[in-house]
């Protein structure tokens, strides 16, 4: 039987960087993944790399020092994972957005953090495709973007010359624990494997190996749609663009905006980026549909109406694939980063959401710090699984 | 079947993938056409794979062994064909 010092559970972004950090350390490693490596979400979503669609504080925070490890990881990792700190503007379409924003702008700053509110006369000479009736905007300089599977297929094959193993279209079907409860291993379709560490990195997938040990993991899937352009001159100038309703929309369920009624009724909102490919990507949707990824019309329509509405170009540019995904939703907005003091040898990194990409460094540097022993860049704590101790998880399923 | 394409020949116009970089994207442990186009970026272009789909199953099912048909295809997604955003935002599709 195959024996390790952790398994990582889930060949996704949490996954593949937890194994990362934990081998370079000396760990003996194995990733068990039931698909392909960066099949599930890493495959099925856009390429944000910041901290601005979190929340001010511990959001943000982390969010901040997984950007800055983009910055070394680019030139650590020795697979091409086409990260661009190109920045990141959010977009308003109203003054009460507009206000919003630069309230949200002025938190960030206070935090220390860049985040400059712009005028619409600064926004078309970043953005010069922008519709030219916007409010204004707020603008960091820090965030980029990075290719989400080979951000993947980096962390797998460093980890792998660090001695790691992957086994993928392997699928746990348990977790082994001894008299006392610890964890032992786990038990797979393809045999046992042995490791007194197991990190559960299935995102979205995390509470079905949650159930194995006994743990309500409160993430749900939230479903996102995006729809591809032909390769073509770029739409925004490699920065990534939202429109801010995206963020209201994100934390305040009652927010509204001046939309059509398809747009609202999918709960639509613009966010672009084009690729280092040439091809834009253009989304989005947050919707609670269970693990349904399959591609809707009607979404796909609003996502077309409302792009239009900020870049009026991809009128006549043409959409060649469409996909949707789902991400890991958590009931109270934040990652799980931590062990979990009721099942010894059991942790969890999973939850991210749509800022999975985003926080994937920092998420693997935290979960091999915590299991190595060593010192956190800040104070993790409020990432920690213990903050559900005593919650009732049903008061914080309200979600729209 | 027997294929001895060279390793610089094309296998996906669109993204100028070769047949050596779907070989290496199977020897880094794709075993069906999505890890294939998720390694190498072939059928992710203009064509949306029509045109190479068909040569990267016979490549994968000759270096792992298998059929075509265990090797997959990429998941059938809209639009079938290039359409514009002005069209789709006018629910013309």
């Amino acid at each position: 039987m195959k024996s390790y010092d952790v398994i990582v559970i889930g060949g996704g972004l949490q996954g593949s960087s937890c194994a990362y950090q934990l081998s370079k350390r000396g760990h003996k490693v194995a990733i068990i993944e039931q698909n392909d490596v960066a099949s599930g979400t890493a495959s099925h979503t856009d390429g944000y790399v910041g901290f601005s669609e979190k929340a001010p504080g511990i959001d943000a925070l982390q969010g901040w020092h997984s950007v800055k490890l983009y910055h070394e990881l680019q030139h650590e990792l020795s697979y091409e994972i086409e990260f661009e700190p190109t920045g990141f503007m959010y977009v308003c379409e109203t003054e009460r957005e507009f206000a919003a924003a630069s309230d949200y702008a002025k938190k960030i700053r206070d935090q220390g953090f860049d985040m400059t509110v712009i005028d619409p006369k600064e926004m078309c000479e970043l953005e010069p495709n922008l519709a030219p009736d916007l409010v204004g905007g707020i603008l960091n300089k820090s965030d980029g973007l990075a290719n989400p599977y080979r951000v993947v297929f980096a962390f797998v094959n460093e980890a792998k010359r660090n001695g790691a193993d992957v086994y993928t279209h392997t699928t746990v079907t348990d977790i082994k624990r001894n008299a006392k409860g610890e964890v032992e291993g786990v038990v797979t379709d393809r045999g046992d494997f042995l490791a007194p560490k197991v990190v559960n990195a299935c995102g979205v997938w995390a509470p079905f190996i949650g159930k194995m040990v006994g743990l309500e993991i409160p993430i749900e899937p939230r479903k996102g749609m995006l729809l591809i352009t032909e390769k073509a001159e770029p739409v925004t100038q490699s920065i990534e663009v939202l429109e801010f309703g995206y963020w209201l929309a994100k934390f305040f369920a009652d927010f509204k905006r001046p939309v059509s009624e398809l747009v609202e009724k999918h709960n639509v909102c613009l966010n672009i980026e084009t690729t280092m490919s040439g091809n834009t990507v253009v989304g989005g949707c947050r919707l609670f549909k269970g693990y349904d990824i399959k591609s809707e019309y009607e979404i796909m329509q609003a996502i077309a109406e409302r792009a239009i509405r900020f870049y009026p170009m991809l009128k006549d540019m043409h959409c060649i694939r469409s996909f949707g995904g789902v991400r890991p939703f958590c009931l109270d907005h934040l990652p799980i980063v931590s062990g979990v003091d009721e099942v010894p040898g059991f942790y969890i990194a999973a939850g991210h959401e749509g800022d999975g990409v985003a926080l994937a460094p920092i998420t693997g540097l935290l979960i091999a710090q915590i299991i190595s022993g060593e010192e956190t860049p800040f104070d993790a704590s409020p990432l920690a699984w213990k903050r559900f101790e005593g919650v009732d998880l049903a008061t914080l399923a309200e979600h729209p | 079947m027997s294929l001895n394409y060279d390793d610089d020949m094309f296998v996906c116009r669109c993204e100028e993938v070769t047949v050596g970089e779907v070989r290496q994207a199977i020897s880094d442990g794709a075993i069906d056409v999505v890890g294939v186009k998720r390694r190498t970026r072939a059928g992710m272009g203009l064509c949306q794979g029509r045109t190479c789909e068909r040569l990267v199953q016979q490549i994968l099912a000759q270096e792992l062994g298998k059929s075509p048909a265990e090797v997959g295809s990429s998941s059938v997604r809209p639009p079938v064909r290039p359409i514009t955003f002005g069209a789709l935002a006018g629910g013309d599709f």
